[in-house]
């Protein structure tokens, strides 16, 4: 076939950078990358912490059963993020709001729940301090494997990189979320939903504002 | 037509699929290709010979920097029409910025799907088919004129394929409304 048909200057810029390529994994797989690092750190986190003092009275679909959920909930936010970062492969705007609407409604319910068995404020906090404690161990959990799951998003093509940040973020910290819910002594559904909820929602939105910025710097 | 639709398919795989291997000739056939389909969609758009031409350039260097994101034996077609029609929208949302606009006589023609080419006579369709939201127009190009299924359409414009068909049948009956109102 021939190149004589393709004008100069596009022609010249693919000929300065002709190689082969091998082609991404499905975003399936890719998500599985996430999950591995992921699972290392809520190994690692498990490993070195004790579990909530009440962990005895709430029945077991609640405490490891809910937690398990919000994993898999969140492996799975993390693949729809790698889904949405390939062009021609992207997630109806209906199934993101599902998505994000799940990620918070999961995380809500499993504290409305958490309360109701364990009303009983185990750890009373004083002030803000054990708030931003959570928030804080809830970051520093969810960061590696939002990480990693932007780089992923950033090496394909996005192109709704502020989407695709938002779903990143979600997957990261409800993940993280599900081991936190083990180890936070603190039941009381307002510390809940302002510092755990609240976790989900501030990784939601910081993978919204870097992908809108990777858009606004890559094209 | 089905099968040449297939066949045409399967060829733009072949080629995408020795494009990622380093054959530049499979980049020359793509271009070639897809050139024509895709300048009728970057209209719908710009609606601007000249500014199409430079997207269509735009959009291969997209393709070409992106290529490892086409994942075989996917269809091609959803994931260049995804690209090309973000290249689309990132020129109207720098000529936004830049607060240019295309003066009125620069407007060429829309390409009007065969479908609605019976029901009435070029121009009228094509007066109304510019009236039409950029969404529903982008809808009726990509299934009637390009020949894309609605699953596809979907993919391209990240949206559920049933939207995508809700679109194109509310675009076509607002068409047939504005003609049977203008002949009555």
């Amino acid at each position: 076939m021939s190149l004589d048909n393709i004008p100069s200057g596009l022609r010249e810029a693919i000929e300065k950078d002709h190689r082969a390529v091998r082609p991404l994994h499905p975003a399936w797989m890719r998500a599985m990358v996430a999950a591995a690092i992921l699972a290392v750190v809520l190994a690692f986190v498990l490993a070195n912490a004790s579990l909530r003092a009440d962990i005895d009275t709430l029945p077991m679909w609640l405490s490891w059963g809910c937690s398990a959920l919000q994993v898999v909930l969140g492996v799975f936010l993390l693949s729809l993020a790698l889904r949405e970062a390939v062009p021609g492969n992207g997630i109806p705007l209906g199934t993101v709001r599902l998505a994000a609407a799940t990620a918070l409604g999961v995380q809500i319910l499993v504290g409305i729940a958490t309360s109701i068995f364990s009303p009983a404020i185990v750890m009373p906090g004083s002030g803000m301090a054990p708030g931003i404690g959570c928030l804080k161990h809830e970051a520093m959990m969810a960061l590696p494997t939002f990480a990693v799951t932007l780089l992923l998003i950033f090496r394909a093509l996005p192109l709704r990189a502020p989407t695709a940040g938002l779903l990143g973020g979600a997957g990261a910290t409800v993940a993280s979320d599900g081991v936190i819910h083990l180890l936070c002594p603190m039941a009381n559904l307002s510390h809940v939903l302002v510092w755990h909820t609240g976790a989900v929602i501030l990784f939601m939105g910081l993978g919204w504002v870097i992908g809108a910025l990777w858009e606004r710097l890559r094209w | 037509m089905a099968v040449d639709r297939q066949a045409e398919e399967q060829k733009l795989i072949e080629l995408m699929i020795a494009y990622q291997k380093g054959d530049m000739d499979a980049f020359g056939g793509l271009h070639e290709a897809l050139k024509r389909p895709l300048i009728r969609y970057l209209w719908t758009f710009v609606r601007n010979q000249t500014v199409a031409e430079d997207l269509l350039q735009e959009t291969f260097l997209q393709l070409h920097r992106a290529r490892q994101t086409y994942t075989p034996p996917r269809p091609v077609r959803p994931w260049i029409y995804a690209i090309t029609r973000h290249v689309a929208l990132m020129h109207l949302r720098t000529m936004r910025r830049r607060k240019e606009m295309l003066p009125d006589e620069n407007l060429p023609e829309i390409p009007v799907p065969p479908e609605m080419d019976q029901l009435a006579d070029r121009a009228t369709v094509q007066r109304l088919l510019g009236t039409l939201p950029r969404a529903a127009q982008e809808v009726l190009i990509l299934h009637h004129l390009l020949g894309l299924s609605f699953e596809e359409v979907g993919q391209i414009m990240g949206i559920a394929p049933g939207t995508a068909k809700v679109r194109s049948h509310r675009a076509l009956k607002k068409i047939r409304e504005h003609l049977a109102e203008e002949g009555a």
